[in-house]
């Protein structure tokens, strides 16, 4: 509160009221303070929104991802629990995995019994009712080593049937064997195994029922398995191939050629020209992979052209190795080069024109312009485009998929594509939800990592500074 | 390098800037282009240095025809008002620019450079980067840039017009100084009258496209040949009343004023409507044609006083005087006017 040119009364009236007005100036200032931790959970609230989708889209998958990549889940375990079966294969597949034929052997024996729940199950198989009685009245209770003394003991009753083949079928339900039984429990399978092979030693036991086990498991295998397959390296190579030559040619190269042509450009044919650019972004991305087939293929319009040039004419997209990464390196390059393109065009158009002037002036030719003044100056878009584009072609896959889907071979596989295949789309029928995710998540962290690099490599804490110059 | 542009005309698509515009400027001169916003003489000087096309007419260099060259082979240094050095360069690499963009050796520049910095008096922020220096150093750097490469031609635009008032003073003569110490022609763009008459040897004064008169400083404020250029030049600005003549002597319209012709002007018809154009410095006590009104206005300068007079008709008239306080707001006065030093314009605004 200054006020000049005010007579000295005027003067003592307003000190007066300064000094009175003290008071209520603070508590203003407290009641504004009040008033802060009031808005404070409003904020939050506002917030909340935000914080539930970064949940909800960012963290969670991320979460998942990690939780399902140290499973063994397939489509056959399903995802919720298992239950415990022993099949003569998984027996087959224990003993070729060391455990002692006898132990299999015992394990896939049967016992008849001649109790209740037998006689219930055998009239459910419609066995006749009067033969049943007289098991019932004969034989209830005893026990049998094997069918054929069963099926002796069966011919002595009256009411037995009179073909051999009705005899075996309704001796069939007293006889009872672990194999192929579903246990909800691991031990009720234990129990079954005791009752059935009781001289089965607690070790094998325990791999059976662990080998027995339908549903899924935790694990750390899948990355085990990730370490030592062959076919890791080859998707390395050939996603670092993918990734680098896209973005070093396309998405930045031919981004930053675009834009400097452009910028030299009349303003309308430049307008026309970047619109071009955009139609790989703007057209659906199966539309696009369609016309890149009609394009490559064996009739198709490179291979025809090729043809009457007296070029070697072929399917270009799945003919050779060499061209289909040409293929799908430019394909990706130019939906990603319009990014770059209008990304570098704005930070060109942000250069002031005295500038350019003054370096003309200086006597810099139009080359020594752009290498001396204008690419130094583009470095924050030139970081902002190889981050972005390197993590989003590193997670993506759909335009590979939809046109050498990998091929010819496995030459044009990507990570992305593989960890898709393995847990989405697999031509077995049998999803490795677990072995995908682990794959998945080896990208996330690869993505997190090129990030910090990168970031540390442009010096980002200096490019984002306040810039200190007015113009 | 002498400058000479014959009736350099240029347009931007269908709109006319400048018109067959001719301008001679001697070796060694600094030469102001001095006239208010949007009169051309920016573009004037984006010609000369080449960035402009030229629509007609001819630019020379001495005797060399320039007008088809682009700009990188004029050899002309220019300052632009924001300066527009390169900001991810230091200064020192800003100043080695125009050196090294012609291949000259490393051990040649850093001599060149570290010479024209001792000129321009930079030598210890050589190292730091535009953003990291202050607006008068940012233009330092820039006339080093400009003059590291002994041009031709040195131009100027607006240099001064993103300073403060302070550092604008303080520049004004750096530049001059280093002018005339390097010997080098200039044109110098501005709008700011107090800069063109302090730093150059002659002003073009430019009002639509045209020049309107050339001549020193001096001679232009004394003998403006219209009224454009009369109210263009001094600071406080003259006073224009409209008047009749009658005779030897011009009646001020409404105001029972009778003021003698200047000695020298061409002698109006009688009754031909004129404008009479009074100085503030030719009007106050020393004597003269007396003129009567109230004082409206005062405005302190500190070392003189601005004094507003109503004349009767409502028109105002200034008078600057050194600090007086018998004068105050609503005195009634009666100050004389020098009538030699009386400017007369017709109608259309041309000197009588």
């Amino acid at each position: 509160m200054i006020v000049s040119n005010t007579t000295s009364a005027e003067r003592g009236i307003r000190s007066s009221a300064l000094t009175r007005s003290t008071e209520p100036a603070t508590d203003t200032v407290r009641a504004a303070r009040k008033g802060r931790a009031r808005t404070s959970p409003l904020g939050l609230v506002m917030l909340a929104p935000a914080l539930a989708l970064l949940v909800a889209f960012f963290f969670a998958p991320v979460v998942l991802t990690t939780i399902f990549s140290f499973t063994n889940m397939t489509s056959a375990t399903g995802i919720s629990g298992g239950a415990y079966v022993i099949t003569p294969n998984l027996l087959r597949d224990l003993e070729w995995q060391g455990m002692a034929p006898e132990a299999a052997q015992s394990l896939s024996g049967e016992t008849i019994s001649v109790d209740e729940a037998a006689l219930e199950r055998a009239a459910a198989a419609g066995v006749d009712p009067d033969f049943l009685e007289e098991i019932e009245d004969e034989l209830l209770g005893d026990e049998f080593d094997d069918a054929r003394s069963f099926e002796r003991e069966l011919k002595t009753l009256p009411s037995r049937p009179r073909r051999v083949r009705d005899l075996k079928l309704a001796a069939e339900p007293f006889s009872q064997s672990i194999l192929n039984t579903r246990f909800a429990t691991r031990d009720e399978a234990a129990t079954a195994i005791a009752s059935i092979a009781p001289d089965l030693s607690a070790e094998d036991r325990n791999t059976v029922l662990s080998a027995a086990y339908t549903g899924w498991v935790w694990t750390t295998d899948n990355f085990e398995r990730l370490a030592t397959t062959p076919e890791t390296a080859r998707l390395i190579t050939n996603t670092a191939l993918y990734v680098g030559f896209t973005l070093s040619l396309f998405n930045v190269g031919l981004g930053l050629f675009l834009a400097i042509a452009i910028f030299y450009m009349p303003k309308t044919s430049g307008t026309i020209f970047s619109v071009l650019w955009l139609l790989p972004r703007i057209t659906p991305v199966v539309l696009y992979t369609v016309m890149w087939k009609w394009f490559t293929w064996d009739d198709g319009f490179l291979p025809v052209v090729a043809e009457n040039l007296g070029l070697p004419a072929f399917n270009y997209m799945k003919g050779s190795v060499p061209t289909a990464w040409a293929t799908i390196v430019s394909l990706n390059g130019f939906i990603g080069a319009s990014f770059g393109m209008i990304l570098f065009s704005g930070a060109l158009r942000a250069i002031p024109q005295q500038q350019l002037w003054a370096s003309e002036v200086d006597g810099a030719s139009r080359w020594q312009q752009v290498r001396r003044i204008i690419l130094p100056q583009l470095r924050w878009p030139i970081l902002f485009v190889t981050c972005y584009q390197s993590l989003s072609l590193l997670s993506s896959y759909e335009q590979i998929w939809l046109t050498t889907n990998g091929g010819p071979g496995n030459t044009t596989n990507v990570w992305a594509l593989e960890a898709f295949r393995v847990a989405l789309s697999n031509y077995t029928g049998n999803l490795q939800y677990g072995y995908g995710a682990a794959m998945a998540l080896v990208l996330v962290v690869a993505g997190l990592a090129l990030s910090i690099i990168f970031l540390r490599l442009f010096r980002f804490n200096e490019l984002v500074e306040k810039p200190k110059i007015e113009f | 390098m002498p400058i000479q542009l014959q009736d350099f005309t240029k347009r931007f698509d269908n709109t006319t800037v400048i018109e067959r515009m001719n301008l001679e400027v001697h070796d060694g001169e600094m030469l102001a282009l001095l006239g208010p916003s949007g009169c051309g003489k920016s573009t004037t000087l984006l010609a000369i240095s080449g960035i402009h096309r030229v629509n007609g007419g001819q630019i020379l260099f001495g005797e060399e025809d320039v007008s088809e060259q682009p700009s990188q082979k004029r050899n002309v240094g220019v300052v632009f008002q924001n300066y527009a050095l390169y900001p991810h360069m230091t200064a020192y690499q800003n100043i080695a620019f125009p050196l090294e963009v012609r291949g000259m050796g490393r051990e040649q520049i850093d001599k060149e450079v570290r010479a024209i910095a001792a000129l321009v008096h930079i030598e210890q922020y050589l190292e730091r980067r535009p953003g990291q220096l202050s607006g008068g150093q940012q233009q330092r750097v820039a006339l080093a840039r400009a003059l590291v490469r002994k041009p031709g031609v040195l131009l100027l635009d607006e240099p001064l017009a993103n300073l403060d008032a302070k550092l604008r003073l303080e520049m004004r003569s750096e530049i001059r100084r280093i002018q005339q110490e390097t010997g080098i022609t200039a044109i110098l763009v501005t709008h700011d009258q107090v800069e063109a008459m302090s730093m150059c040897d002659r002003i073009a004064i430019m009002n639509e496209g045209q020049i309107i008169q050339i001549d020193t400083p001096t001679e232009m404020y004394r003998n403006p040949k219209t009224q454009f250029v009369a109210g263009f030049l001094g600071n406080p600005p003259i006073a224009f009343v409209n008047g009749r003549a009658s005779g030897e002597a011009i009646r001020l319209d409404a105001d029972e004023v009778t003021l003698p012709l200047p000695t020298g002007a061409r002698r109006p018809k009688d009754g031909e409507p004129i404008v009479v154009g009074i100085r503030p410095e030719i009007f106050g006590v020393n004597g003269g044609s007396p003129i009567g009104g109230r004082v409206s206005f005062v405005e302190t300068q500190g070392r003189e006083n601005l004094y507003d007079v109503a004349l009767p008709s409502g028109a105002v008239l200034r008078s600057i005087q050194p600090v007086r306080h018998d004068i105050s707001v609503g005195d009634q006065v009666t100050w004389g006017v020098n009538p030699d030093a009386l400017m007369v314009f017709s109608q259309d605004g041309t000197r009588l």
